[in-house]
């Protein structure tokens, strides 16, 4: 078995885990099991990340998403009064419409990724295995320096703002 | 490297200002609990030390940071406007009921308006499209807290998060859109992409697609239809201020960003013609999808406005509708056509903050925003009915307002770029536009009010600043030489003939 095929076979399974888990995570209607099926769907998305030889992308994925925004989230489930055994109010409108436009846009953008040319396509061997980390920490700071600076007062901005949301108003 | 970043550091003042605005502001909330006053007079401080910056700019033509910004005078005429509105909102909210219910919360209030000019200042200099995507965020963020920060009101409440999703939906698509662009040419920087497409680096078909999923980040910003859907109950919920705030200087950046990206990513800079007029490269039809975007825009807003009986809505809706108007300045596809939109920027800025600054003044006095309210305000309030009935006759484009002489810029573009029937939609949307705000002069004028009858009270620092909108408004009708040459003269962007 030669490195494409492996590569194809691995990107497939992993592609397949990413979508069969994504529609749990939406069509599920109990929210316990969305939160659970959505670790499933970050750490496939890790796994692509890997598969491309993207190693830091893959670890803060997994650092950031996984470990972090979804046991929160998975705190915030269970910590939540009753919140476990109530049914999300889910409902769904305009079901032809919507399915008509969702064929047309996937149709739409498969056929177009399909014919398209794209820059770089099949460069990568994944078997090559290179560290990206300080090439971006290098870039971080030197070419996309303003960008850097700019998400910090993006952090920031949110921070304030949930403060401000979140805080208790004090009755005098 | 390190040298080049500390040069850099001396073209973007205006934003370092801004910057330090906001730290300053949340510092001193944090410091001296309950001193609105200060904190306010703080961002203003910070609004006037960032126009000195922008002042020291003036006539600058340099792209910093590697490609990530561009210092031109098409972004420094972007910059006024924003300034220039930015401190009317601060003004207005110094004097609205519904802020000063934020109470405590009034710090961060203010702290946040800077943080947004800054956001909105960096749009309109971005020449990268992460750039573009990150201080869309940073602008857009602001404003949901914004949007939300009468946490008393379930409407605010309502308006933050339905602005919320809708922007997050637009700015996924629109990353979606980036990331095609960039593995069709390789490049995140708008004059490389242009070099990548003019020498038939991408097929047509995916680059169609990226630049629509593009528009929609774009169209979301300015609320063209059909990614308005957010803009009247967001405009209805939100404090009228920000309001206000969203309906020009967002539109504003959004505007900015969009011209630059369109014109820049789009131009065939080969292409020979006559001095001032630019075509698009071969092969993708920018051109219709704006026609298209602005005729619905203008018409969907004029129409639906109609039937608004909450004077916040129609303005939202009226505000759908001036989009559409500016955005026939973008298809002329000439420096006449962008001049003009710019030209209806400054002037939509006067009328429309006016607008909502009457708005504002009433519901302090009445406690809402219906059209009932508005009954008997001609006699109840002489000053504000006919203040409001001006900034109405300005946004519907009659002389000798300044809304004609913006109005007859874009169509008069429209005209020399023989785009005739084009310039008739639009002022068959004006005369619909007449019927809406004629029904808020008959309410002011020609209804007794309902409720209320007494007089309300106006002090002198609320005369002072309505004047400063209205003789604008009146004056640029009439004389409006310098504004239009300035305009002009502030088409010139970086990197471009």
């Amino acid at each position: 078995m030669n490195s494409v095929q492996l590569f194809d076979i691995i990107f497939y399974v992993l592609a397949a885990t990413v979508l069969a888990s994504a529609s749990i995570v939406v069509f599920s209607r109990n929210i316990v099991y969305a939160a659970f099926s959505l670790l499933f769907t970050l750490f496939g998305v890790a796994g692509l990340y890997v598969l491309l030889n993207a190693d830091f992308l893959a670890i803060t994925q997994l650092m950031v998403y996984v470990g972090g925004i979804l046991v929160l989230i998975l705190f915030g489930v269970m910590l939540t009064n009753k919140v476990v055994s109530v049914d999300i109010k889910t409902g769904t409108l305009q079901v032809v419409p919507a399915a008509i436009l969702v064929v047309l846009t996937a149709g739409i953008l498969c056929s177009i990724i399909l014919a398209t040319h794209w820059l770089g396509a099949g460069t990568t061997d994944f078997l090559v295995v290179k560290t990206t980390a300080p090439k971006i920490g290098e870039a971080l700071i030197t070419t996309h320096m303003l960008l850097f600076e700019v998400a910090s007062v993006v952090l920031l901005v949110a921070i304030i703002g949930a403060a401000m949301i979140a805080r208790r108003e004090k009755t005098q | 490297m390190l040298a080049q970043i500390l040069f850099n550091l001396a073209f973007i003042k205006p934003e370092i200002a801004l910057t330090m605005t906001l730290c300053a502001a949340i510092l001193t909330d944090l410091l001296y609990k309950n001193r609105t006053g200060l904190v306010a007079g703080i961002v203003l401080g910070g609004f006037a030390a960032a126009a000195i910056g922008l002042a020291t700019q003036a006539g600058l033509s340099v792209s910093v940071f590697n490609g990530a910004l561009a210092i031109d005078p098409f972004s420094n005429f972007f910059k006024m406007v924003i300034l220039a509105c930015s401190s009317f909102v601060v003004l207005f909210s110094l004097g609205s009921n519904e802020v000063s219910a934020m109470k405590s919360r009034q710090g961060e209030y203010y702290a946040l308006l800077s943080a947004m000019a800054l956001g909105m200042f960096l749009m309109v200099s971005a020449t990268d499209l992460l750039v573009m995507y990150v201080t869309l965020e940073l602008s857009s963020l602001t404003s949901y807290i914004l949007s939300g920060s009468m946490k008393a009101q379930k409407n605010s409440s309502e308006a933050s998060l339905k602005y919320l999703l809708y922007g997050a939906f637009s700015s996924g698509v629109m990353l979606y859109g980036i990331s095609l662009i960039y593995g069709l040419t390789g490049s995140l920087n708008i004059f490389t992409i242009n070099t990548v497409l003019a020498h038939g680096g991408a097929s047509s078909p995916a680059v169609l697609i990226a630049g629509i999923f593009l528009l929609v980040g774009f169209g979301y910003k300015i609320s063209a239809v059909p990614f308005h859907f957010w803009t009247p109950d967001v405009y209805e919920g939100a404090p009228t201020t920000i309001t206000a705030f969203l309906s020009v200087a967002s539109k504003a950046a959004g505007f900015g960003m969009l011209m630059r990206a369109f014109k820049v990513v789009f131009i065939d800079t080969g292409a020979l013609g006559t001095p001032g007029a630019w075509s698009l490269l071969h092969g993708i039809d920018a051109q219709s999808i704006l026609i298209v975007l602005s005729i619905l825009t203008m018409t969907l807003g004029n129409l639906v406005a109609l039937w608004q009986d909450n004077v916040k809505r129609l303005l939202a809706y009226s505000s759908i509708a001036h989009a559409g108007y500016m955005l026939l300045g973008l298809v002329v596809l000439g420096n006449d056509g962008f001049s003009a939109t710019m030209l209806y920027f400054v002037i939509y800025m006067f009328m429309n903050l006016g607008a909502f600054y009457v708005v504002i003044l009433v519901s302090n006095n009445t406690g809402n925003e219906t059209m009932e309210s508005y009954k008997g305000l001609g006699a109840r309030s002489p000053f504000l009915a006919v203040g409001m009935a001006i900034f109405l006759v300005s946004l519907t484009g009659l002389p000798p307002t300044a809304g004609f002489i913006g109005k007859l810029y874009i169509f008069a573009a429209l005209i020399n770029a023989k785009m005739v029937a084009l310039a008739i939609v639009g002022v068959l949307n004006s005369v619909v536009s007449l019927y809406y705000y004629a029904r808020v002069f008959r309410n002011m004028f020609l209804r007794e009010s309902t409720g209320e009858t007494s007089l309300i009270p106006i002090s002198m620092p609320t005369y002072a600043l309505l004047l400063i909108l209205l003789v604008p408004t009146i004056l640029l009708g009439l004389y409006f030489g310098p504004l239009v040459q300035f305009a002009q003269y502030s088409v010139a962007m970086f990197g471009i003939k």
